[in-house]
């Protein structure tokens, strides 16, 4: 009995050192990753005259909207162009992962559940693409392109982030199906479904989180994209937000505020995103990696 | 109810066979329990009846209808599985709905035959829990309550109790064999555990390697195995096959085994061994068929105890007979410890013999 408590407090001394070490950790990581955030959203509250101050404030002296109300004024030279590259990536990324999660879900769905010639040379081929950086494809891709007639146009872009993102999604999609037991669609079968609704109605539901997951990432993954985006479009009005945001920087090389309060409004869709359906993200992440 | 016919069914994966020429009918209202070690081909068995393989060769009715072609869904069967595969996002009342609402059946009709099933089952307080709130003998209970929720014509159960721990598997055996009475339903039963089997089933199929070795009811498969794999495999402990050569000496048959053991027949059991194809037998007792005793009597075989297993009502003795290691029981109490010799007479009467050849029963022991 007493042997036993030592054990148990012996343990939980140990683990609390290794707590300990791993709070700061954290800690160390959050400040890392929080304090160019604050300082976005400071810098975005503050008047020009305000971002040049020496020394700069975190909290701003005469803290103004204006920067925002101008990025968002259809009215405003400059808000229409920011809205016209907010609504250009909305576009961009939505066709890309809703089109992604269409391929994605029955490709993993035949990669998980049917054994078909050809089967594991086509899966690991699906992974080849990820074995190369990006820009690798930079020049073939713009050439196909410009033969595909495709450049500048929002096309040629979603194909591209679908080329990337296409093979994560299906590699993380088919853990999920991996891990829902065949034997759930044989009894749906058996208990009068078809093949197709058996997958409808027993196995979608239960691979929501995944698909979910893969959405977002495949949304995020076409939202941030950045070089290909300048490569294939040149014309002002198809941007997408990252490089009009470089072109802003270009452009009002000195206004610093209103940089950043773009930054901060470009990365406000994402962040809903994950609020929603954090839920489901951490859920994908560990059910797709633990067998039941 | 309807019966269930299998008619030479052939299974091939490339060039592996797992189901082999397969022939066998289960009758309306017949519990039949296909038995066999892992990878014999039962579950594919299971699986081809209910659809969800594809024949290689040969038919399958189900009632009257051949069913070859026809996805599981029209085959008008119900499964319940090892792992009992409940929808996890559907509570129970789901559950046990989803077959009736996948047949269209009316609301009302849906939740009469639900509460009904649940009433049977005693899983009526249960209908509003999903699945991974139930104990182990509840989610089973779901799992039949589902499959019994529309009259199939049959029931195909695969391994069903061997994810319960060993009280429960007990219950659960008694409570499907019950319900089986009650409702007089066709099942089709796969199961490794022969014991489950001979408890519940009215016939038994023995599988080993694709192929139907043995297919009557649980006590004529137990006291007439027509080989020594279905000898070896139902009953336990397993039945002792020894090994021996018939040699005839006048008017007495022996048989023997070098220079281990030798065994005088009756003039019945010499004319069977005599049948043998060559002089090669094997002779097959089960553990009581084997006496021990301490001291030497005439005839008796000289065998070294290696282990004793008390169990109770038995004791098994394990013991070496030459350097085969074989069991016997003894009534409980008596004194047999490891490395004693001790003395062992066969009893003939319920001695099996099989030739030693083709590894079938000799004759018929009737």
């Amino acid at each position: 009995m007493s042997s036993n408590y030592e054990r148990t407090a012996g343990s939980r001394k140990r683990l609390d050192a290794w707590g300990i070490a791993g709070w700061v950790f954290l800690l160390l990581l959050l400040v890392f990753t929080v304090v160019p955030l604050a300082w976005m959203l400071s810098t975005a509250l503050k008047t020009q005259l305000g971002a040049l101050q020496f020394p700069p404030r975190w909290i701003p002296t005469n803290p103004t909207t204006e920067n925002f109300r101008m990025l968002l004024d259809p009215n405003d030279d400059i808000g229409r162009r920011f809205l016209r590259y907010m609504l250009n990536s909305l576009w961009v990324s939505t066709a890309t992962t809703v089109v992604g999660v269409l391929v994605a879900v029955p490709a993993a769905y035949a990669f998980s559940r049917f054994r078909f010639p050809g089967r594991n040379s086509l899966f690991y081929g699906v992974l080849l693409r990820n074995m190369f950086p990006a820009v690798i494809f930079l020049i073939p891709l713009f050439i196909l392109m410009r033969n595909l007639r495709l450049v500048n146009s929002y096309g040629s872009l979603i194909i591209t982030y679908l080329t990337f993102g296409l093979p994560l999604s299906i590699w993380l999609l088919k853990g999920f199906y991996d891990n829902i037991p065949v034997q759930l669609e044989q009894a749906a079968r058996i208990d009068g479904a078809s093949r197709f609704q058996a997958f409808i109605r027993i196995v979608m539901p239960l691979s929501a989180p995944g698909i979910v997951a893969t959405a977002i990432y495949s949304f995020i993954l076409a939202w941030n994209e950045y070089v290909y985006a300048l490569t294939f479009i040149t014309d002002d009005r198809k941007l997408t937000v990252p490089v009009g945001l470089q072109r802003f920087f270009s452009e009002y090389v000195a206004n610093w505020p209103g940089l950043m309060a773009a930054a901060f409004l470009m990365s406000i869709p994402v962040v809903v995103m994950f609020l929603v359906l954090q839920k489901y993200f951490v859920r994908a992440l560990t059910e797709g990696a633990i067998k039941q | 109810m309807g019966r269930v016919i299998l008619d030479n069914v052939v299974k091939r994966y490339r060039d592996v066979v797992a189901v082999d020429h397969v022939s066998l009918t289960v009758e309306e209202g017949e519990f039949v329990a296909l038995v066999g070690p892992s990878g014999c081909g039962k579950t594919t068995t299971l699986n081809l009846i209910a659809g969800l393989l594809e024949l290689s060769e040969g038919n399958i009715y189900i009632g009257e209808r051949l069913v070859n072609d026809l996805d599981p869904k029209d085959r008008d069967i119900a499964m319940v599985f090892q792992n009992y595969a409940l929808y996890p996002n559907k509570t129970v009342y789901k559950n046990l709905a989803f077959p009736l609402q996948m047949r269209k059946t009316p609301k009302d009709q849906i939740d009469q035959r639900v509460r009904e099933t649940a009433r049977l089952l005693s899983i009526e307080p249960l209908l509003e829990r999903r699945p991974k709130e139930l104990s182990g003998g509840q989610q089973q209970r779901v799992a039949l309550g589902r499959a019994l929720v529309r009259n199939p014509q049959v029931f195909l159960m695969d391994e069903p109790l061997s994810n319960l721990d060993a009280k429960l598997r007990v219950q659960m055996r008694a409570e499907l064999k019950r319900f089986h009475q009650d409702i007089n339903a066709t099942i089709v039963y796969v199961t490794h555990d022969q014991l489950e089997a001979v408890t519940m089933a009215d016939k038994m199929a023995v599988m080993s390697g694709g192929l139907l070795q043995q297919y009557d009811a649980p006590d004529i498969v137990y006291n007439q195995p027509v080989n020594t794999f279905v000898a070896g495999f139902v009953g336990s402990p397993a039945m002792n096959l020894l090994s021996a050569t018939v040699e005839v000496d006048g008017d007495t048959t022996w048989l023997r085994n070098g220079n281990d053991w030798a065994s005088a027949l009756d003039a019945k059991r010499g004319a069977i061994a005599q049948s043998a194809s060559t002089d090669a037998v094997i002779a097959g007792l089960r553990h009581n068929a084997i006496h021990l005793s301490p001291t030497e009597t005439p005839g008796a075989i000289p065998v070294r105890i290696y282990t004793v297993e008390p169990t109770g009502d038995l004791t098994f003795v394990h013991g070496y007979l030459g350097d085969l290691l074989i069991v016997a029981s003894v009534p409980p109490g008596t004194q047999m410890h490891p490395d004693d010799i001790v003395w062992a007479t066969f009893d003939l009467d319920q001695m099996h013999l099989f030739d030693g050849v083709t590894q079938m029963a000799l004759a018929s022991e009737a």
